[in-house]
């Protein structure tokens, strides 16, 4: 199944998406994989700052409450992205947020890695995702 | 004084509202599982999964700001928790 990788950012591990904005341009985003980050039944998949939000046009969808780091009520989008690597395009739930983890994008949540086998694929000091097979 | 594009989106939340506990307090509701479009305080579409619905929005000639979805039977009011430093 394909495959793609990316080096650890500060030992920390990473993916990365392209967002397409309403102009018609592409933005590569670098964003934590954070397994702990909600649930399955969560009703986002990412976490975005509010200007890409905002750049690419999104439909907005219904809000959550987050609790940890983050407190309080956020409005969530459906925002068109795209993962080079394994040939995928696909609409994702993204919060749009005001702060994101330093030197990062945002980040991927459980929900959105959990489409996908996920984990060290190539190594300690890599992190990858790859398509899961049909059932 | 309110937007006219405001009180669209008042109206399209307030029917996703709705829509969701109806679905939570009723599993056989025919939104439950689904995902949902509303334009205008209207429903548009009803679809299976987030592509489907994506593709369907994208092909109804509205503004966006216009448009609200939402996947029904999550109960949006539990906390979720994200303890990534900010």
């Amino acid at each position: 199944m394909p495959r793609a990788i990316w080096a650890l950012v500060g030992g920390r591990p990473v993916v990365q998406v392209e967002l397409h904005t309403a102009e018609g341009r592409t933005a590569t985003r670098t964003l934590l994989a954070d397994t702990g980050a909600g649930t399955l039944r969560s009703g986002f998949e990412l976490l975005l700052r509010d200007e890409d939000c905002r750049l690419c046009g999104s439909r907005q969808m219904q809000s959550v409450c987050l609790r940890g780091a983050y407190e309080g009520e956020y409005w969530a989008y459906m925002l068109y992205v795209r993962i080079p690597m394994l040939g995928q395009n696909r609409y994702v739930r993204t919060l749009g947020v005001e702060n994101v983890p330093p030197g990062l994008d945002g980040i991927a949540c459980f929900r959105f890695l959990s489409q996908y086998a996920f984990g060290n694929l190539d190594g300690p000091n890599s992190f990858g995702l790859e398509r899961l097979s049909p059932k | 004084m309110t937007s006219p594009a405001k009180t669209i989106q008042d109206r399209n939340r307030e029917l996703a509202r709705q829509i969701n506990e109806e679905a939570l307090s009723n599993p056989s509701s025919p939104y439950a599982g689904k995902f949902v479009g509303i334009v205008r305080g209207q429903v548009a579409v009803v679809a299976n999964d987030l592509d489907e619905l994506g593709r369907a929005m994208d092909g109804i000639a509205v503004p966006p700001d216009e448009t609200f979805c939402i996947e029904v039977g999550l109960d949006y009011d539990e906390p979720q928790f994200i303890w990534s430093a900010k």
